[in-house]
């Protein structure tokens, strides 16, 4: 249980890094182009294209980003109990505010697999022949992820406050 | 409905993730209104339609690699030869540096880490005070939020529907208020302590200038670039990420290639972060707008207040409290468009608002009880947060009455639009 859980940690990790690089590598690329394309080649190449896609990956990268931000624990939150309290009841209230994280997770991600499924049937595209909903599809693959990690932490919370020796032994 | 506020307020308070605060918010909103709520993934996909939001991972990228590199001792060696001469100076170096550091890595903390670390004890080695110190490396953690190319003033900008290039111009004059209120009570603190830390020397400043030599025409490729109106806020984040990556990365060969993964990790976590609160509250605001909140809020206002002033002093006490608990850009995304019809109804400028918002957030990093920077220097420094609280205050005194300079003197922000 512990050596599979970790295993897709690490797997899931390096998705995510392999992820981030190609798409910020990218967006750096084709703007970067683009200026050329204009400032120097005289327009020489059509890029309507590139405004789009640009605008794509912002969305990819704000998925990505938010998976990553979430098993990191770097997600935005008002972070005072961890500073006036300490012992068992921080955990407890991590597990709650985690449940909560998770379960509001999985209802959008739910909202935007209707959504993705309904775009698949209007048959709209982007970047001319790219189907909208398999851009789209991040959405509800990334809070499906973010749910699952935010649940991975509660049963890791759990398993610390029951079984400590073996929380440490695992550390 | 008061009930599901109240119990997502103390969620909030226990420290949930804001997105999911505000996402259940909206869905609560959505699910009240009768609207289908699948519009909040709509929504949030939307950010796929905003066209300046390009800029925000390119800057935050590009300040992270230049945190990561030893472009922050570069950035004080030059500081220090240009003012060190001066008595009071490694306080100014301390403020200088900073300010310039902030604008480009976007106030996340960074500062305090980058230059903090070296600027402290160069600091206590000179003979300033320890919480003189202390609160100076704290406070000046966050100054620089009003000079581009900042994350929060293009932030605003998205969310205002306001030019970035106009703010980043309003930006200076109060920026530079900051600073030179910020130095002033410097020198003055440390009157007695006069020697200073260096004599004047043009070889210093040359060699500093040679060191520095590849990043010094960063700010002036990309300051010069956007406030001349020779490239939009986005091709500059394009042309900053490369050339820091080529500077820094393949010239002065500071990260190595196989750190660039972690990097980028760190800078897009923080991104995703940032990204993640403005779709949700995208949706958040669709649902407000819809249920007519504005008005009913300017409604509100308009029976406490009658003129702009008190307008603007209900204004500033909200900010102040709301920079107390939330952070900046959860600050942005949320209340922006709900002030800024209420705003616009008492002939505020909304480019002026945007700069009287960020430097009252700014006070925000330095309040008890989430103050980023309190939190960050007291780790990375050692010291209780009590004491760090206490040694900021004065630093915080000073920048409140800067902020209130900025609301009261319109001027100052509108006068290079």
């Amino acid at each position: 249980m512990k050596t599979l859980l970790d295993r897709l940690e690490r797997a899931g990790r390096f998705a995510e890094n392999t992820a981030l690089v190609v798409l910020v590598a990218t967006m750096i690329g084709v703007s970067v182009f683009q200026i050329i394309n204009r400032q120097l080649l005289g327009s020489s190449f059509s890029m309507s294209w590139a405004d789009e896609l640009v605008k794509l990956i912002v969305l990819w990268l704000a998925m990505v980003g938010s998976i990553a931000a979430c098993r990191d624990n770097k997600h935005i939150r008002i972070d005072l109990v961890t500073h006036i309290l300490s012992g068992a009841i921080v955990s407890w209230i991590k597990i709650i505010v985690d449940i909560f994280a998770a379960a509001v997770c999985a209802m959008i991600g739910w909202q935007a697999y209707r959504l993705v499924r309904e775009e698949a049937s209007w048959g709209d595209t982007v970047l001319t022949d790219i189907p909208l909903w398999l851009v789209h599809a991040i959405v509800p693959i990334a809070f499906a992820l973010i749910s699952y990690q935010f649940l991975v932490r509660v049963v890791k919370l759990l398993h610390r406050l029951f079984k400590p020796e073996q929380a440490e032994a695992a550390l | 409905m008061i009930l599901v506020s109240l119990l997502l307020i103390v969620l909030a308070i226990l420290g949930a993730p804001l997105f999911a605060i505000i996402a259940t918010s909206a869905m609560v909103g959505f699910y009240n209104n009768e609207t289908e709520l699948m519009t909040i993934a709509l929504e949030l996909m939307s950010i796929a339609q905003m066209p300046i939001l390009t800029a925000i991972p390119l800057f935050t990228f590009a300040g992270y690699l230049l945190s990561e590199s030893n472009a922050p001792k570069r950035l004080v060696r030059l500081t220090s030869a240009m003012f060190g001469w001066m008595p009071g100076g490694l306080a100014l170096v301390c403020l200088a540096a900073c300010a310039f550091f902030t604008a480009f890595t976007g106030a996340s903390g960074v500062t305090i880490i980058a230059l903090g670390a070296i600027l402290y004890p160069a600091l206590k080695q000179d003979g300033y005070g320890d919480r003189f110190n202390l609160g100076l490396v704290t406070s000046s953690g966050s100054l620089g939020l009003l000079f581009a190319p900042s994350l929060p003033l293009i932030l605003y900008g998205v969310v205002a529907e306001v030019s970035i290039d106009d703010l980043f111009r309003a930006g200076i004059l109060p920026g530079l208020v900051m600073l030179v209120m910020l130095a002033g009570y410097s020198i003055w603190v440390n009157r007695e302590n006069r020697k200073p830390m260096s004599t004047f020397s043009l070889r210093e400043v040359g060699a500093a200038l040679r060191e520095a030599v590849w990043e010094l025409p960063l700010p002036i490729v990309v300051l010069g670039g956007i406030y001349s109106g020779f490239f939009a806020v986005s091709e500059a984040a394009a042309i900053t990420a490369l050339y820091v990556f080529i500077i820094e990365v393949l010239i002065n060969r500071e990260i190595r290639f196989a750190d660039l993964p972690r990097v980028i990790r760190e800078s897009m976590v923080l991104v995703g972060g940032i990204l993640m609160i403005l779709g949700v509250s995208l949706a958040s605001t669709y649902y407000m707008i819809d249920a007519e909140v504005p008005q009913k809020l300017f409604a509100l206002v308009a029976e406490l207040v009658s003129s702009q002033t008190s307008f603007l002093i209900l204004l500033l006490l909200f900010l102040l409290v709301l920079g107390a608990i939330l952070d900046i850009f959860s600050a942005i995304v949320l209340v922006v468009p709900l002030i800024l019809p209420i705003a616009a109804g008492f002939g505020v400028n909304e480019v002026h608002l945007g700069i009287i918002f960020l430097a009252a957030m700014q006070l925000g990093y330095l309040t008890p009880p989430v103050g980023l920077n309190l939190f960050i220097a007291s780790y990375r420094f050692e010291k209780p947060i009590m004491h760090v609280y206490s040694a900021t205050f004065p630093f915080l005194l000073i920048l409140m009455l800067s902020v209130i300079l900025i609301t009261f003197w319109p001027t100052l922000s509108l006068l290079f639009l």
